[in-house]
């Protein structure tokens, strides 16, 4: 049998399962598309192996390696799901956004504004006489 | 002779510096006054015994090294120098001894009688400094001392801004003044005097008239000449000792020094005589009408001032070095001598007005005689120093050749007709203190004449101011003595260099007698009215100083109080609206990244993918182009 | 002299240990007495050093410390750090005595203490530094207490914001900075500022020199401050403490100016040619401008602090004036006027602090009138601040403004010489503006009349000077004075290494 057709198996089952993954809602189809994902790396890797045909069989190993990692975390993901489904009635993966940012930014204690005091719109400077001339008779005698 | 020059600039700075440092007990601060500056005369006297006639001397050590620009301490004595310096020495012994007993129940007389001294010190120092530098900080350091002193007051709020004015205006003439200074400096290569000289009379100065007039600044912020002016009249806000010693005889005629001693700078540049000659006509003769105009007392002797230090400068445009200096030192001595005298009017009578004022002559006899010889000598009644010193100059002016020739025409004509002017501003000073009925109004008197030591101090003054003028007589020994045309050992001048010419002469006396009779004639037509009516129209203007301080105000006080409001504005808004924008944006754009995290896992998954997509992709093309140009 | 050296830096640190090991209560004492022992011993290196070759680094310790990044423990004085060391030590002392009053007897009174020593460890070893990495790493520790300083102790609600400012701008330009230390590096392979001042940027092409001193001026102009990337100056000024105020003004800005100087001009000369006549602008637009902006604050509603922070920067604009120059003599007159003004806006910020203290405000309008005659020493000494700070000849602030003006009448060969008149003439306006706005202050608090039209007085009574401010303010009035009349004193030391840095053989 020539190498593409697992291959080509391989990367169909990960399409599907990938499509499944990013688009779909339910937590539960969510989870079953990441065992097809898993699965079509499973399948590359064994087709791998007998293509390249190594001295340890490296493909077949690591296969088995994949399996039992799918099925622990499988289990655990399901115990989540089962956990949000009780707490909130429904399982939609998009609906669980509490580690969103909030809209309106964080809560900020530095309001952003002038950074002055302002100095008084008053126009007059002081209460100093303009320069020049005194406009009557000096009374003190200097 | 120049330790003793050194002696005399320290003897009056330690007196200031031992009575500022906390002198309290009057008798000790009395001392601390008078007696340094006695001592400061005595050696000012043997420092001009000892020089003899012409030549220089210096002597030096090392203040301020920096390469080619060093600044050197020492003193440069010469025939100038040494006049001077006993000019300002005798008017600031006689100011601090009549400010024995005029300020003897002022509160602040100790800080007072401290920046007296320190200020005759920088006065001294400006005379007898070798280096243009040093020069300078005596120059500005009496500066400072005039603003504290005319601030003496400083609960009455005309002293108050009387006080910034006069600092701030004289300081628009300093930094001129500062970077002529500079480019003399920086293009003889030294600051040393000598060598600035040397150098413009080996070498020529370039770009000399533009020096000329930045050093023009200087002298005519210094010396109130116009657009300048305005300050002095104000600085009669200050008590009256200081008017005399600051506003009439040293500080105002530092700057007609500092012509006289960098003279050849100026003779460079025949524009910049015609330029000093103009400003020269146009101030003598506007103060001069202001003069008349004026009911405060002191302010008429300060137009006055402004009149006469506008002669000087008029001599110095015409070539008339020696006339110019000659009236300086008369000036010095009978414009200490009215003003002093005004100060013990003044606290006779309670007021500076006119108004309060009439028939003195019979209550205060002295004052009377030493009074009307000063004005007799301000007038240039013949044979007083006066009329010799202002018969020099306008000799120089009417003998001007060359090119002396255009600012001798304006000084001439300018010139004699102040002298009318002169005559009859002073005559209705003197007809109003002296004559007439005394105002019924006036507080009672509890002494009938001044304190002694009031008086003697006028009495001091009072003989120069006559018999000064005899020294034009002496053939040339003044002309040689101030060294001629030139401060170095040049040639001499001559005799006729102080001699009065002919028909000036005589057109001038008749100016004189027909201002004097005019005014005379007036008054006796109604002794109660103010000869100033003759003005008319133009009184009240003339009154006002031509309103150029509102003009001043407006082309410089406004726009500078606008342009900081803008500046203030522009630095919280614009400037600093830049650095905050840089935050918020940095901010907004942290918002903007943060709008990715939606929370959707699916999102995020299919950024991850697509992100791996991308760089597979990249390093397949990559890879492939680089294989592909390996081969 | 490289153990004194040495001992400078440690000191302080050790104050820090002993500052801990002490009760709280006994803080403030600790850190004046820290402060007194670094001043003398700064003192110490006066007779050790040698005046006859001011030009040469002396007291020099040169040992490896991070091989991995180059970095070595290298400190030595010359003629231009000297006066600045002595600057830095002796305002720190005054202000560790000065705080002893003020500081709390606990926790945050020790913080405080901590934070001050911990600045002048910073301070001391900036200018002690002669390697790149190292200056950097000084440069750098000044900042955070400084910043917990404005934070913590400072006044107003403004402060946290001011900090904040005052941290990151400065810590931009100090990024800037160390990436034209690496340029500088990675082109000619050291570190050592001996050996590059020695080279006098050899080996750096022109295009080098020139990025490099971009780098380097704009992180210096920041710290300097240059208009116009100054407006962190005015805020952290207003909201900082005294003590805080008076370090900052009176050293933090001379490192900016330092490290113009010796690294800019000194290791980066073709650079420095090429951006001279714009810093020397920036320089001359930022004292006019400083000026103006004074003006406006001596209006109603303005701030003393703030007034100050402004003349500053219209100060530093002298200084950066005449290191635009590139001559011998405008560099003695930026070196001297950055002393000068250490001196004169130390004093000025501790008479703000006095206000402060007495009143709780540096509202110009709000301290009364007639300090002339209500509290005799204090109106005068704010007289004579005004005086030193306006540029008076006979105190320190005009030799600097003197040398730097006949430095920008003859610049350097090359720099455009009608440009650098224009901005001599604009700096002579400024020096104009510098005197309005100094006499509009002290028309406002000491002149005025203190007994209203019906005889009572106007204004509260308020508390002359206290031996505890005498004694740590005449030092800096005297100094000035001293400075004023004998310019000697710094432009002896100065002098030589200046004309060294600039390369020696070439015009004055």
């Amino acid at each position: 049998m020539h190498a593409v057709y697992p291959l080509l198996l391989g990367a169909l089952l990960f399409a599907v399962g990938l499509y499944g993954v990013l688009a779909r809602r339910n937590a539960i189809t969510v989870l079953m598309a990441i065992e097809l994902l898993l699965n079509a790396v499973t399948v590359n890797l064994v087709a791998f192996g007998a293509l390249l045909r190594d001295r340890f069989n490296t493909g077949q190993v690591f296969t088995l390696f994949v399996i039992t990692l799918a099925a622990a975390e499988t289990g655990l993901g399901l115990a989540i799901v089962l956990m949000i489904y009780r707490q909130r009635g429904n399982a939609q993966i998009d609906g669980q956004r509490e580690l969103a940012e909030p809209l309106g930014g964080p809560r900020d204690e530095l309001q952003p504004g002038a950074g002055a005091p302002a100095v008084g719109p008053d126009a007059e400077v002081e209460d100093e006489p303009a320069a020049g001339r005194a406009l009557e008779p000096t009374k003190a005698a200097r | 002779m120049n330790l003793f020059a050194l002696i005399t600039i320290a003897l009056p700075a330690l007196g200031s510096a031992v009575t500022f440092a906390g002198a309290r007990d009057a008798r000790h601060v009395k001392f601390w006054s008078v007696a340094p500056i006695a001592a400061a005369l005595f050696c000012s006297l043997v420092v001009q015994v000892a020089h003899g006639a012409g030549g220089t001397s210096t002597a030096i050590t090392e203040l301020a090294p920096a390469g080619q620009y060093t600044v050197w301490l020492g003193t440069r004595v010469s025939g100038l120098s040494a006049l001077t310096g006993i000019l300002v020495t005798v008017v600031a012994l006689c100011v601090q001894v009549f400010s024995l007993t005029y300020m003897r129940e002022e509160k602040r007389y100790p800080t007072y009688a401290a920046l007296i001294s320190l200020f005759t010190a920088a006065m001294l120092l400006v005379v007898y400094s070798a280096d243009l530098i040093v020069l300078l900080v005596g120059w500005e350091i009496m500066g400072a001392c005039s603003y504290f002193l005319i601030g003496h007051y400083w609960e009455r709020p005309d002293a108050r801004s009387g006080s910034i004015k006069a600092f701030l205006v004289t300081k628009t003439g300093d930094v001129p003044f500062l970077f002529g200074i500079v480019a003399l400096g920086v293009r003889a290569g030294s600051f040393r005097i000598d060598d600035v000289l040397h150098h413009v009379g080996v070498n020529g100065l370039p770009y000399a008239p533009f020096i000329a007039v930045l050093l023009l600044c200087g002298v005519v912020g210094k010396s109130a000449q116009f657009p300048l002016h305005t300050w002095l009249p104000d600085a009669m806000a200050g008590p009256t000792p200081i008017s005399a010693l600051i506003h009439a005889a040293t500080m105002v005629a530092a700057g007609v020094y500092v012509v006289a001693l960098l003279y050849p700078v100026f003779l460079l540049s025949p524009g910049v005589l015609t330029l000093m000659a103009v400003i020269a006509a146009v101030t003598m003769t506007g103060s001069a009408v202001a003069a008349f105009a004026q009911t405060d007392i002191k302010k008429v002797l300060a137009y006055s001032t402004v009149s006469q230090l506008a002669y000087m400068l008029g001599g110095l445009a015409v070539g008339g070095r020696t006339a110019a200096v000659f009236h300086l030192l008369a000036h010095g001595a009978f414009k200490a001598l009215l003003f002093l005298a005004a100060g013990v009017v003044i606290h006779h009578v309670g007021s500076n007005e006119l108004s309060a004022m009439g028939g003195l002559r019979h209550r205060m006899p002295t004052t009377y005689r030493t009074m009307t010889i000063g004005l007799a000598a301000l007038v240039g009644v013949p044979l007083l120093s006066g009329w010799f010193s202002k018969e020099a100059i306008l000799g120089a002016a009417w003998d001007a050749q060359g090119g002396f020739a255009a600012p001798g025409r304006i000084v001439l004509i300018a010139g004699l007709l102040t002298v009318g002017l002169t005559a009859a501003y002073a005559t209705r000073l003197w007809l109003k203190m002296f004559w007439g009925p005394f105002p019924a109004a006036s507080p009672d008197e509890h002494r009938v004449e001044a304190p002694q030591s009031e008086l003697v101090p006028l009495i001091v003054l009072a003989v120069p101011s006559a018999v000064f003028g005899f020294v034009a007589l002496g053939g040339g020994a003044f002309a040689s003595w101030i060294g001629g045309a030139f401060g170095l050992a040049a040639p001499a001048g001559t005799g006729a260099d102080l001699a009065p010419a002919g028909p000036t002469s005589a057109i001038s006396f008749a100016l004189t007698v027909l201002g004097t009779g005019g005014v005379w004639y007036a008054w006796r037509r109604d002794p109660a009215a103010d000869p100033a009516r003759l003005l008319g129209r133009w009184r009240e203007t003339a009154l006002y100083g031509f309103y150029l301080d509102d003009v001043q105000d407006l082309i410089i006080v406004q726009p500078a109080k606008a342009l900081a409001r803008l500046v203030g504005f522009l630095d919280t808004e614009v400037v600093d609206g830049y650095v905050r924008g840089a935050g918020m944006g940095a901010r907004g754009l942290g918002g903007l990244l943060r709008r990715v995290q939606t929370g959707n896992i699916q999102l995020y998954l299919t950024a991850l993918f697509t992100g791996v997509i991308v760089i597979a992709a990249a390093v397949a093309i990559l890879v492939g182009h680089g294989a592909g140009a390996v081969r | 002299m490289a153990t004194l050296l040495v001992l400078l830096l440690a000191l302080p640190a050790v104050g820090l240990a002993v500052l801990y090991a002490l009760p709280a209560r006994q803080a403030a004492r600790v850190g004046a007495a820290a402060g007194a022992l670094v001043f003398l011993l700064s003192l110490a290196v006066l007779p050790l050093f040698d005046y006859g070759r001011a030009e040469q680094m002396q007291g020099r310790l040169d040992v490896p410390w991070v091989p991995a990044f180059d970095l070595r423990f290298h400190l030595g004085v010359d003629g231009i750090s000297l006066p600045l060391l002595l600057l830095t030590t002796l305002l720190t002392a005054l202000c560790l005595l000065y705080a002893v009053r003020t500081t709390a007897k606990d926790e945050s009174g020790r913080t405080f203490t901590a934070l001050i020593l911990l600045l002048e460890i910073g301070m001391v070893g900036t200018f002690l530094a002669q390697d790149l990495l190292l200056f950097f790493v000084f440069f750098e520790i000044v900042l955070l207490p400084m910043y917990g300083l404005i934070h913590r102790w400072g006044s107003g609600e403004e402060r946290r914001r001011a900090a904040d400012k005052f941290i990151l701008y400065t810590l931009l330009g100090s990024a800037l900075m160390l990436l034209g230390f690496l340029l500088i590096h990675a082109r000619t392979g050291t570190f050592d500022m001996v050996a590059l001042a020695q080279r006098h940027g050899l080996g750096m092409t022109l295009g080098v020199q020139e990025a490099a001193f971009l780098l380097v001026g704009l992180g210096f102009a920041i710290k300097t401050p240059m208009w116009p990337l100054h407006t962190w100056l005015p805020d952290a000024h207003t909201c900082a403490p005294t003590v805080g105020s008076v370090l900052l003004a009176g050293v933090l800005l001379k490192m900016g100016t330092y490290g113009l100087i010796r690294i800019g001009a000194g290791m980066l000369p073709l650079g420095a040619h090429k951006f001279a006549f714009a810093l020397g602008c920036f320089g001359t637009v930022g004292i006019v401008y400083g000026a103006l902006a004074c003006i406006n604050q001596a209006r109603r509603g303005g701030d003393l602090k703030r007034l100050i922070a402004y003349s500053s920067v219209g100060h530093m604009g002298f200084v950066l004036l005449g290191v635009a120059t590139l001559t011998r003599v405008g560099l003695d007159g930026a070196l001297f006027a950055s002393v000068a003004h250490g001196l004169i806006t130390g004093l000025l910020f501790f008479i703000a602090g006095g206000f402060k203290e007495r009143l709780g405000t540096t509202d110009l309008y709000t301290l009364g009138r007639g300090l002339y005659e209500r509290a005799r020493r204090y109106g005068a000494l704010i007289a004579f601040a005004a005086m030193a700070s306006l540029g008076l000849p006979g105190l320190a602030g005009f030799w600097g403004e003197l040398y730097t003006i006949i430095g920008a009448a003859k610049p350097a060969a090359g720099l455009t010489s009608p440009g650098f008149h224009v901005l001599m003439a604009v700096a002579g306006l400024g020096m104009i503006l510098t005197a309005t706005y100094l006499l509009l202050v002290v028309r406002r608090l000491c002149m005025g009349a203190t007994v209203g039209p019906s005889g009572a007085d106007r204004y509260e009574p308020l508390a002359d000077l206290s031996n505890r401010e005498l004694v740590s303010w005449t030092p800096l009035a005297g100094l000035t004075l001293i400075a004023g009349l004998w310019p000697a004193l710094i432009l002896a030391l100065a002098d030589p290494a200046v004309h060294r840095l600039l390369g020696g053989v070439r015009q004055p």
